[in-house]
């Protein structure tokens, strides 16, 4: 089966946190919906959507990821809050990596509209967003990482598991590579345990394999931007 | 209504249609293949997914499957992104519960429901994109999964959302005419034998207007209908010489 | 944020003290090469641990590295009532709570998400320690508060509920051990307190930083849990994984110790019941 998600950015003006006064705020969101599977009906996919939000931050905690500095308004009042949506429509296997992807791919599309801070004769600050399609900000995703889960299958580690392979596999290593090849995140998922010689191995892979996806991933969005197409998304 | 015409002197609306004109609709069937039947559809900017899992055994509590006919179970649920201003929840609301609700009275309507007693007919619907006509789009949709699904139905679903403005009746309006708060009549309707599943209107209208409008809806739904067999018909042929040609 | 009925909320736009305190840039390792709480960069927290500290519980634990102070308790393995659950392997329910004065902000007592994602990696961490399969249809309960946090929880966490299956009597493969780790830049501070776990908030660094956690099995060498952030390349993991593993080895002969002496006081204590019973 495939793997099918959709990812929405948003971005809204809001308070930033107290204790970090200067920098704009990045909230995942995910929703398994009953597109996927019919056991996600209701609250059912909720363990799962918590599973991957909670990775996708884990993924995002180092500062340099994203540069939230550059979302920021107004100090301690105004930053741009950055809604990350992502909707799982199919799940066939590595979803985690998919997700990534996404979250990438979307991060790269999304377009932030310039701000003016005026201030006005009585010292209080208003904030003009540019209504200009064209007057926008794009964020600086070269440092946002993609993961790559290797599934231990016998003895050995696959890459890319299908949903089968992943029914067969107790032991998952999730981690996040940028695109200059650190590791921002790592993660063992699943009910067994890796020897630690063979963890090494893994992250080595993973290193290889997410700096390539990460290119890959940046070739193929740039073409898809450049190429305009009269058919898109689920009706081609 | 201040600043905003909903209707020219000329006749036209704020997108250039006529009264009488529907939105663009494009759609594709079979669009997942994990569901047993799927659709996405597009009418204008409001963009819908649906996918129909079933007829199979109850799932969860067997005791809620009834002995005459099939259990319908719908839900409708809304990225989180689909509108103008971030939704927090994609369901559970009022709203979507609601449509839910008159979702599943449609098509218990329009499924041959006693073909297949003690079971369930699962019908999802996803709102991409929200730019008015919501339930209409997904009703389209879910009859276009259904069909793909191969579930007998009686006959077509089409819905269709019209309003009123100037004496004039407009069909399939959008989130702007949606929101500056004229009447508003939602109309599902099985078009061969023209009979209607589901009418829905909101706010003030009066009664000797009623059935201008309906009639206009329902002239709406069949055009709809058109659009919708053809694309099935094509989807068809696709299929039978995709598997003519192996 | 839920609206909190029982205590006197401040006026809107009222900020914590906390954000006042001036933020001290003070180095992770002094002239001497010493840490702020005077030990080596590779030098471990006194560590106490002691078990059935709870009479109702099944199996419980106790665990306390200077202030960071955990509490495990497990119940069970009891019958699954609800038929879709049924598995022919036993299963784990975790909960990691933090209880609400353990942390410099007050913790509510629902749980949040940071919580249950814990409450999931906990899970995944004792599932390869524990043999499943002896006991079929059923399922325990293991239940960590952590009364005071002043970093490496989750290490000390996975530590204690290890220790309370131990003393549960809940069969086990081995036991399992929990150590974090704090790589900034070239140091690397094994056994991190509150200040010296990273923080988002620090500003931008150039160089590697970040923080790992690491459940280890030391007779069977399995890696139960591993959870890693920052910025980190490969090798750096990969050396960093090998002191987390000797620490690990380091805190297992303390654990070790604790769980023989408990053994011998259980013995004990039910030979003078035996005893009791016969006179």
């Amino acid at each position: 089966a495939n793997t099918d998600v959709l990812v929405g950015v948003k971005a809204e003006l809001d308070a930033p946190e107290s204790s970090q006064p200067n920098r704009g705020r990045l909230e995942f969101f995910v929703d398994c919906t009953a597109n996927a599977d019919p056991e996600f009906e209701g609250r059912g996919g909720e363990d799962l959507a918590l599973g991957i939000s909670s990775a996708l931050s884990q993924a995002f905690s180092s500062s340099n990821c994203l540069d939230l500095c550059s979302l920021c308004v107004l100090p301690g009042q105004q930053v741009w809050l950055l809604y990350v949506d992502v909707l799982i429509l199919e799940c066939g296997g590595s979803l985690l990596d998919a997700v990534s992807l996404a979250v990438k791919a979307a991060l790269m599309n999304t377009k932030i509209p310039a701000v003016t801070v005026n201030t006005t004769e009585e010292g209080s600050s208003e904030i003009e967003v540019s209504d200009d399609p064209y007057d926008v900000n794009n964020l600086e995703v070269s440092k946002v990482p993609c993961i790559v889960t290797l599934t231990r299958v016998g003895h050995q580690f696959v890459v890319d598991a299908t949903k089968e392979e992943q029914a067969c596999s107790i032991g998952h290593l999730s981690v996040a590579v940028t695109e200059s090849g650190s590791l921002t995140a790592v993660r063992k998922t699943g009910s067994g345990s890796l020897h630690p010689e063979s963890i090494l191995d893994i992250l080595q892979t993973a290193q290889e394999i997410g700096i390539n996806l990460n290119q890959q991933l940046v070739e193929k969005v740039k073409l898809e931007s450049s190429v305009k197409k009269d058919r898109r998304g689920f009706l081609t | 209504m201040a600043g905003l015409e909903l209707l020219s002197d000329q006749g036209f609306r704020l997108d250039g249609r006529r009264p009488h004109e529907l939105r663009k609709i494009e759609c594709r069937m079979g669009v997942f293949a994990q569901a047993d039947g799927s659709a996405y559809i597009e009418q204008g900017n409001t963009k819908v997914l649906a996918a129909v899992y079933g007829p199979h055994e109850m799932r969860g509590s067997k005791s809620r499957g009834l002995h005459h006919k099939v259990l319908i179970n719908c839900q409708y649920s809304m990225a989180t992104f689909s509108t103008g201003e971030r939704k927090r929840r994609p369901r559970g609301d009022r709203k979507s519960q609601e449509m839910t609700l008159h979702l599943k009275q449609t098509f218990e309507a329009a499924i041959m429901t006693q073909l297949y007693p003690r079971s369930q007919i699962d019908i999802f619907v996803e709102v991409l994109q929200a730019d008015g006509g919501n339930y209409s789009t997904c009703v389209n949709a879910a009859t276009l999964a259904l069909v793909d699904a191969g579930i007998p139905l009686k006959d077509y679903v089409c819905a269709c959302t019209t309003g009123f403005v100037n004496d004039t009746p407009m069909v399939d309006i959008s989130f702007v005419e949606e929101s500056l708060g004229g009447p508003q009549l939602t109309v599902a309707v099985l078009p061969k034998s023209e009979q209607i599943v589901l009418l829905e209107m909101a706010s003030r209208l009066h009664v000797d207007y009623l059935n201008k409008v309906l009639k206009t809806a329902v002239k709406g739904c069949k055009d709809v209908y058109v659009i919708l067999d053809e694309v099935v018909r094509n989807h068809v042929a696709q299929i039978a010489s995709s598997v003519g040609s192996e | 944020m839920p609206l909190d009925g029982k205590r006197i909320c401040g006026p809107e736009g009222t900020k914590s003290p906390l954000l006042f305190i001036p933020k001290k840039q003070t180095n992770l390792l002094d002239d001497n090469r010493k840490r702020t709480d005077g030990r080596h960069a590779e030098d471990l927290r006194p560590l106490f641990l002691r078990l059935g500290i709870n009479s109702q519980a099944r199996g419980s634990a106790y665990i306390e590295m200077n202030r960071t102070k955990v509490v495990a308790t497990v119940y069970g393995p009891r019958e699954i009532q609800r038929r879709r659950e049924f598995d022919m392997k036993g299963q784990l329910l975790c909960e990691f709570k933090f209880a609400p004065f353990s942390c410099k902000v007050r913790r509510q007592y629902q749980p949040d998400n940071e919580e249950k994602a814990l409450s999931s990696v906990l899970r995944e961490t004792l599932e390869p320690v524990v043999c499943l399969h002896k006991f079929p249809k059923s399922r325990v309960d293991i239940f960590v508060l952590v009364l005071e946090n002043d970093g490496s929880a989750l290490a000390a966490a996975i530590t204690c509920a290890g220790a309370a299956l131990v003393d549960a009597g809940i069969d086990m493969y081995d036991v399992v051990i929990g150590c974090g780790l704090r790589q900034d830049e070239a140091t690397t501070l094994v056994d991190p307190v509150y200040e010296e776990e990273y923080r988002p908030e620090d500003n931008h660094q150039s160089g590697e930083h970040g923080n790992m956690v690491l459940g280890f099995m030391p007779l069977l060498q399995q890696v139960a849990a591993l959870q890693c952030d920052g910025e980190l390349q490969p090798k750096t993991v990969s050396a960093a994984l090998g002191m987390l593993m000797e620490s690990c080895y380091g805190i297992y002969s303390i654990v070790q110790e604790c769980l023989t002496e408990s053994l011998k006081n259980k013995l004990k204590k039910r030979e003078k019941d035996v005893t009791k019973v016969i006179s």
